[in-house]
């Protein structure tokens, strides 16, 4: 009696088994899309559908109000014949990233390795050390950074005092967009926490090894800390750099919009937004973004290329 | 992130300007009577503007009390980078202070209405206000923007700072050579600028062609409005010269002028300051000083001098309240009381009789100004016009053009042979 009704009960399973299972596997995924769905349909909403936008306005006459009208590639013609300031801009913007990018990442490791050293209050240095980029991108740091380069400001006051000759940091168009690049060089706290991470992760035998075979403190970071780190500063490299390419809100602020003095702080962001809203040729700033897209993406495509013969993966044996 | 938001904008613009155009819910409040409404109204300017238009809209909505005021305000630049994706997405407050440099613009778009109707209407009183400046608001006889004052180039001068000496004084028959040689005589004698550094190049550059017959831009605003590039160069060689002898301040210098506090004749370290007559009044209140109001040197300043709306009020057309906004404009233009509060601080009000009212409550320094617009209103009956389509790209040409001539980067002629072939494609583009 008992083994008939558990058999019939087993039988009961096995007939429903397939449906429910498979309607269960479908509820599942559903309950799963719904859960994403507030991410689908932002990103389609608001970075696929608005690319696509730009992609097309990116071919047409728009000025922000009338409607647009098809000219083709006239917007990129003009960006590369007939346009010295998108040149500027470019040039200005590659002097920022390759002058700003290794800057920011030397210090970052630097101030890394100094942290990684135990230390009972290496907690507070870390949260002091990554407070300049959590306020990092914002207006009133730009306006800050403003006054500290100012004629009058402490960076020539410092200056002064080291007998070094003060300089006009608005004035000039070279000091002007270093001036940006120290300001991005501080903002280093993002770069430092990833690298700490990664310091953290070596192994502490390497270095107990090698301090056995009589290595010195430059060797251990040559020999061990940078191979190790690669995959970090790899990752670290091409997120900055594509960060750096996008900047606006410095440039924006201490140029008062303009990418002043003599479009020396014309960033590449800067100049889209001056095309877009204040010369309303909305065509072209979508032309700009989508080179600026290709540009980042060739530049992307550079370091992982070049990083086979730099970076050192642990799970590939080394190599 | 930057070029998807940028993207995200545009998108969400071209949802409103093509979705949303068609709602129409206007005067639906209006139309229920007691209920309150709101109007919004946005103007650029310094403090001193922010302060008394705040007490201007206090007033209003004293006077009509089912009316709520909304301000939007901001300097200059930043209000123009607001302006537009507003107007993109159909979202233009109800009145917009308007420049002459943008009236085309905004209006050739359909973004603004036509104001003739409210005028018709007598909803904007024009009995004391002459055909000839309310013409400085119209494009092809439509009313697209209300002036709000008058305004003509001017120099400031600060008589302390003068060099001594009778034939060093500036007076209103004065020419260009004897404003560079007192520029010179005050930078000898007292070590400081003779002049500023005559910012923005478009307004005294095109002084200057006036002066000589010749406009900015040509008639239908196609291109340049002067054929002989060597007036460009004289222009630039002039402050070239001073420049050299060190009584015009180097361009990096004025790059760091960010608000009337800094600028070289406040901080007494300039002596002529070439400015539109209604910045007079706030300089009066940044120096505290005796200051005196000239005209620029001529000779041909008969011709080159005109007056000029100094700022315009204009009405949105996605505004929902129309007839509110007509009063708003109206109250600002006739009223009274609205204007002893305004002291021509937007320009010489338009109304002979607002200037009688107000005329008596004016200080003689605050007096100078109206007599000053007055006169050239005298002088030049000639009202200046809406800007071609473009012009705000080519003032930033101009003032790009000087800043690298100022920086002896280019040479005043290869300054000229730039500006034209720039500016000219960018007009011939935009008309």
């Amino acid at each position: 009696m008992n083994t008939r009704v558990i058999k019939e009960n087993i039988q009961a399973d096995i007939t429903i088994t397939p449906v429910s299972k498979r309607s269960r596997i479908i509820k599942e995924n559903l309950t799963g899309y719904a859960f994403i769905s507030p991410f689908i349909i932002g990103f389609l909403a608001f970075t696929f559908i608005p690319i696509l936008a730009s992609l097309y306005l990116s071919f047409t006459n728009y000025n922000l109000f009338a409607s647009p009208t098809w000219i083709g590639l006239d917007n990129y013609i003009q960006m590369f014949t007939a346009d010295p300031r998108y040149w500027k801009s470019l040039k200005v913007t590659l002097i920022y990233v390759l002058g700003g990018v290794p800057l920011r990442l030397a210090f970052a490791l630097l101030i890394a390795l100094m942290l990684n050293t135990a230390s009972r209050a290496v907690g507070l240095y870390r949260s002091l050390f990554y407070l300049p980029s959590l306020i990092g991108g914002s207006v009133a740091v730009a306006i800050m950074w403003r006054n500290v380069f100012g004629d009058v400001g402490i960076v020539n006051i410092l200056l002064d005092v080291l007998g070094i000759p003060s300089v006009r940091w608005f004035g000039n168009p070279t000091a002007a967009l270093w001036m940006l690049i120290f300001l991005s060089v501080w903002q280093f706290g993002s770069s430092m926490l990833i690298f700490l991470a990664g310091l953290k992760g070596i192994p502490k035998s390497y270095y107990e090894a090698a301090s056995v075979d009589g290595a010195n403190g430059i060797q251990k970071f040559f020999k061990i800390t940078l191979p190790m780190l690669s995959p970090v500063i790899l990752f670290n490299t091409v997120m900055q750099t594509i960060a750096a390419f996008m900047t606006f809100v410095p440039a924006f602020i201490i140029s008062k919009g303009t990418g002043g003095p003599l479009d020396g702080t014309l960033l590449y962001s800067l100049y889209l937004f001056i095309q877009g809203f204040e010369f309303f040729n909305m065509g072209y700033a979508s032309a700009m973004a989508w080179i600026m897209l290709i540009i980042v993406g060739i530049l992307t495509a550079i370091i992982f290329t070049t990083s086979k013969y730099w970076v050192h993966y642990e799970s590939e044996g080394g190599r | 992130m930057k070029k998807l938001l940028f993207s995200t904008l545009s998108l969400v613009m071209v949802f409103f300007a093509g979705g949303c155009g068609d709602f129409d819910l206007t005067d639906s409040a209006e139309s229920k009577g007691n209920e309150k409404i709101t109007i919004k109204i946005a103007w650029w300017g310094e403090k001193p503007r922010h302060d008394y238009t705040l007490e201007v809209i206090e007033l209003f909505e004293e006077k009509y009390p089912t009316i709520n005021v909304e301000p939007i305000y901001s300097n200059w630049d930043d209000y123009w980078k607001r302006l537009a994706p507003m107007a993109a997405g159909n979202q233009l407050p109800d009145i917009v202070q308007m420049d002459m440099l943008y009236l085309k613009t905004y209006s050739e778009n359909y973004l603004l209405e036509d104001l003739t109707p409210y005028v018709d209407q007598n909803l904007i009183k024009t009995d004391s206000i002459s055909e000839a400046i309310l013409s400085g608001g119209k494009i092809d006889e439509h009313l697209y923007g209300f002036p709000l004052g008058l305004n003509a180039p001017a120099i400031i001068v600060d008589q302390n700072l003068l060099s001594s000496g009778a034939d060093n004084k500036p007076n209103a028959n004065w020419t260009w050579s004897d404003f560079e040689k007192i520029a010179l005589q005050v930078h000898k004698e007292k070590g400081i600028y003779g002049t500023n550094g005559m910012k923005s190049p478009d307004v005294f550059f095109s002084y200057f062609l006036r002066t000589k017959g010749m406009n900015l831009y040509n008639k239908t605003g196609t291109g340049l409005g002067y054929e002989d590039d060597q007036l460009f160069i004289d222009y630039f060689d002039m402050q070239i010269r001073l420049l050299d002898k060190g009584a015009f301040p180097r361009a990096d210098v004025t790059e760091q002028i960010k608000g009337i506090e800094d600028e070289l004749l406040v901080k007494q370290q300039s002596a002529m300051q070439w400015v539109y007559s209604n910045q007079y009044i706030g300089f009066l209140q940044a120096t505290n000083r005796q200051l005196e109001l000239l005209p620029p040197p001529g000779p041909g300043q008969d011709a080159g001098l005109s007056v000029k709306p100094s700022m315009l009020f204009s009405m949105s057309k996605s505004s929902k309240h129309k007839e509110a906004a007509a009063q708003f404009i109206n109250f600002v233009i006739n009223d009274i009381e609205a204007n002893k509060v305004i002291k021509g601080e937007r320009g010489v009000p338009i109304s002979t009789k607002v200037v009688q009212k107000i005329e008596k409550d004016l200080s003689p320094a605050q007096k100078k100004v109206f007599d000053y617009v007055n006169e050239v209103k005298n002088t030049n009956k000639k009202v200046d016009k809406a800007d071609p389509l473009g012009s705000n790209e080519v003032v930033k040409l101009l003032q790009d053009v000087s800043e690298q001539i100022l920086f002896k980067k280019i040479t005043p002629a290869e300054g000229a042979q730039l500006f034209r072939s720039e500016a000219t494609t960018i007009l011939s583009n935009n008309n």
